[in-house]
């Protein structure tokens, strides 16, 4: 039965890429909706599921999360959203077992991406995942292997690939009218000042905490874990680097073409937060409140920086990429749009605003709409795993030379560093039992 | 007649529930408690100007009290607010009329900047000459209202361990026959008002984020409290439970008040969740109605003539105030682009401070929304109600600038 609906997809999606103006060939099925589950149901996750009901092609079939209590808030906001009453399951590996979706949306934090993905392709389902693709380089390399393997689409969630602005920035990028561009920089900047470490506390109640640390460290609950802090702790993301650093590093490979990266070399740590603290009784985050990544490129050099103390009233923006050509700044964006500061005086700054969905002010309609349809005319997806790969390495790469201490030169073709064992280690981490790292 | 008519068309027994809000002592038109002093966010004063010139209100003082939501309170002729900055809160007491500073204590606390500025989010209370007040992190206080001298204070959470929610403690303190309650534990906890000393304790889980609410229940007096999983009654005297409605929220953000009427407890909260009546009798709770377009995040509505007014809509949203009857759920109107601004009541009219700081004066009407004036007179965020006493609003943003509205008739 699945197999007969599956075959005939792949023919229906034959004849709608001949048919560029009916994109929704699936769709045309009367009734016929993606059974769609999300795995990880905290914010970010519930606000992708939205567009998954708002899309209209998309019935909830499955939540999994575990905690009991995000369940039941996320299972209730679905069912007032859309009257779907979604199955609920503390555990993934059940819920794709017993649903079957079509879809899976996950939203976990990093350390999860890699199993959660693998186990939903394997099971046959199209995948909407959030960046960065792995938490390490080689889990997202089995990510990348298990999806081409699947046949499936997997799009990631690297929304400004899709972002109008961000379009329309690439094309003037691409037009010439910045001109030669030698070098980039990319950056995220904000304020804060030193952390002082927060007790540790029993985990909420009807939370299964040892599942959602699963093969990352088991730390001791803390609440400045989760919800959302975990992206400041190096067990389960890779900070700042690795949250806003994968959105801009793939602009840069977005208007470079993929440019081979050569070498990095990373700094920083935590001088204002100060040393991280984890004992029994309380911690602090580790990820570093400062970092400085130079990547080099055969044709041009790109910056990273990042600071989570000072802000940046000193300069015009505090997010986003300079694209330094002959002919000018272009300062891509997130709320401030592009910006282009040209090189000749007589010149005019050109500007355009950006148009984000808010509150959050992303593009996550576009992207998803864009996931639809490259299922319905088995196309790739505009952020699909070949490139959230890539783009994902670079940042993941900083971080291991920031382990290190040293610079890194890659080999982009095999995915290697040269001569560094090391540093080569580092783009693995030993998993903790019973879960086994995925193997490329 | 009414009261007896919807209990019987509940089908409820004829034993005589009878349940009304305890109202607290307070002298005409002060303002001595968090949703003032019916604990209905209404102010019985009337009197006041509903309009004002084209150029604006009359301004009466303005001050700066550092990060937070805290609202005022008023009475004896002293008004009280608290708020954070350099690593510690204050609480403050000015004239209420002059603005003139009185006194104020600061002590150490974190700042608690999760996915907002952070400060202070509760309220004191004014009760016999003391201010009782509860920091985010549990420090308790009585002060001498007058002189700011500190009776007493205790840190609640470091004495019983219960756990901090995410966003610290929240509730204003509830005086009560001698105790002082606070929304601190799963079902609260009560403390000697004149010692501080703790008297009963609740489970070491979560609390919710609501003020206290007492109500007299078929002769038995409760308190009611948003936990972080439900809406609760317990007996002041011993902190027993008697009765819970399970109401889950997102992040377990049961912060708006209940309201209670007729035999019924209103229940609203953001992230989706919406609002729900129910029946309240012997058992537990029975759901009369549940609407999930009103969704009070942080402030709870007014109920005014079978109708509730209330700002529906979460902090990240364009919020709006709404209209909804009472007995049926049945939404009335709604006024767009509020963002989560809040409002009180006055003498039939809503009092209202959009999010973005624009004061309204409207009469509250299930007809609609038809401010008889308005004016810009804050910038930023605002989150705490407006608070009228003695001709005077007291109105505050986020970031700490306070501004008092004048509309004293001359």
């Amino acid at each position: 039965m699945k197999l007969d609906r599956r075959s005939f997809l792949r023919k229906s999606a034959v004849a709608g890429a001949a048919f560029a103006a009916a994109p929704y060939v699936r769709a045309a099925a009367p009734g016929r909706k993606f059974r769609t589950a999300l795995i990880g149901c905290g914010w970010w996750g519930k606000n992708i599921l939205k567009e998954a009901m708002a899309s209209g092609r998309c019935q909830t079939a499955a939540l999994a999360d575990v905690d009991a209590t995000t369940l039941e808030v996320a299972a209730d906001q679905v069912n007032g959203l859309s009257g779907d009453t979604p199955k609920t399951y503390k555990d993934y590996r059940e819920l794709l077992a017993r649903e079957k979706p079509d879809i899976v949306i996950i939203a976990t934090p990093d350390h999860w991406h890699a199993l959660n993905t693998i186990a939903a392709v394997s099971a046959g389902a199209h995948v909407f995942v959030e960046k960065p693709t792995g938490h390490t380089v080689n889990e997202s390399r089995a990510m990348l292997k298990a999806v081409r393997d699947s046949g499936r689409v997997a799009q990631i969630g690297l929304h400004r690939r899709i972002g109008p602005h961000h379009v329309s920035g690439m094309q003037f990028l691409k037009s010439g009218a910045v001109g030669e561009v030698g070098m980039v920089r990319v950056f995220a900047h904000g304020g804060g000042d030193v952390e002082k470490p927060s007790l540790n506390e029993a985990p909420p109640d009807g939370m299964d905490w040892d599942f959602w640390c699963g093969p990352a460290p088991l730390r001791p609950f803390n609440k400045r874990i989760h919800p959302g802090g975990w992206r400041n702790y190096l067990d389960y993301a890779n900070g700042q680097l690795g949250d806003w650093g994968v959105h801009w590093l793939d602009q840069v490979m977005w208007w470079s073409g993929d440019a081979p990266l050569k070498r990095v070399f990373c700094a920083g740590g935590r001088p204002v937060r100060g040393v991280p603290v984890l004992n029994t009784k309380e911690q602090t985050s580790d990820a570093p409140d400062h970092q400085v990544a130079t990547y080099e490129f055969e044709k041009f050099t790109c910056v990273w920086e990042h600071r989570r103390f000072a802000d940046n009233n000193s300069e015009k923006h505090k997010i986003g990429a300079y694209f330094y050509g002959t002919k000018g700044v272009l300062h891509l964006g997130w709320r401030d749009g592009w910006t282009f500061y040209p090189t000749a005086k007589s010149a005019k700054i050109e500007h355009e605003n950006p148009q984000l969905q808010e509150p959050d002010g992303h593009n996550l309609a576009l992207l998803w709409a864009d996931f639809m349809e490259s299922i319905d005319q088995r196309r790739a997806p505009v952020a699909g795993i070949e490139l959230a790969h890539r783009a994902t390495v670079l940042p993941l790469l900083g971080m291991v030379s920031w382990r290190v201490g040293r610079s890194l030169a890659w080999d982009a073709a095999t995915e290697r560093v040269i001569g560094d064992p090391e540093a080569n280690q580092l783009l693995s981490r030993p998993y903790r039992e019973p879960w086994i790292y995925p193997s490329a | 007649m009414r009261f007896k008519h919807s209990l019987l068309r509940l089908g409820l027994r004829s034993g005589m529930v009878l349940l009304t809000v305890l109202c607290a002592a307070a002298p005409a038109a002060d303002w001595p408690q968090w949703r003032g002093p019916g604990r209905t966010g209404i102010s019985i004063e009337k009197g006041w100007l509903d309009q004002w010139p084209a150029a604006g209100p009359a301004i009466a003082w303005r001050a700066a009290v550092g990060l937070g939501a805290s609202s005022f309170v008023v009475g004896d002729g002293r008004v009280f607010t608290m708020g954070h900055a350099d690593g510690q809160d204050t609480v403050f007491c000015f004239e209420a009329v002059s603005g003139k500073p009185i006194w104020k204590h600061s002590y150490p606390a974190e700042l608690g900047d999760k996915f907002f500025e952070g400060g202070t989010t509760g309220t004191p209370t004014l009760d016999g000459g003391r201010l009782y007040a509860l920091s985010r992190w549990g420090d308790a206080f009585c002060f001498e209202a007058a002189t700011g001298k500190i009776i007493w204070s205790v840190n609640v959470q470091k004495e019983t361990g219960c756990p901090v929610p995410d966003w610290g403690f929240t509730g204003a303190p509830l005086v009560l026959a001698g105790r002082l309650i606070l929304n601190v534990g799963e079902a609260g906890l009560a403390l000697d008002k004149a010692t501080g000393k703790l008297l009963w304790k609740s489970a070491d889980k979560n609390a919710g984020y609501s003020t206290p609410l007492p109500v007299e229940l078929d002769g038995r007096v409760l308190v009611l409290l948003g936990s972080s999983k439900s809406y609760l009654a317990v007996n002041p005297v011993d902190g027993k439970e008697a009765w819970r409605a399970p109401w889950v929220t997102e992040y377990g953000v049961n912060a708006a008040d209940p309201i209670v009427s007729g035999g019924k407890m209103f229940v609203s909260t953001g992230y989706g969740k919406g609002a729900a009546l129910f029946a309240l009798g012997a058992g537990a709770p029975e759901e009369v109605w549940r609407a999930r377009a009103f969704r009070t995040q942080l402030n709870a509505a007014v109920l005014h003539d079978g109708h509730l007014y209330g700002v529906d809509g979460d902090t990240t949203s364009i919020g709006g105030i709404k209209c909804l009857e009472f007995a049926t759920g049945t939404e009335k109107w709604a006024h767009k682009d509020f963002r989560t601004g809040a409002l009180s009541m006055a003498d039939g009219r809503l009092i209202a401070l959009s999010g973005t700081g624009t004061l309204m004066i409207a009469p509250a009407s299930p007809t609609g929304f038809s401010p008889t004036a308005s004016a810009k007179i804050l910038d930023g965020k605002c989150w705490a109600a407006p608070v009228l006493a003695n001709g005077l609003i007291y109105c505050r943003n986020t970031s700490g600038n306070v501004v008092v509205i004048d509309v004293r008739k001359k």
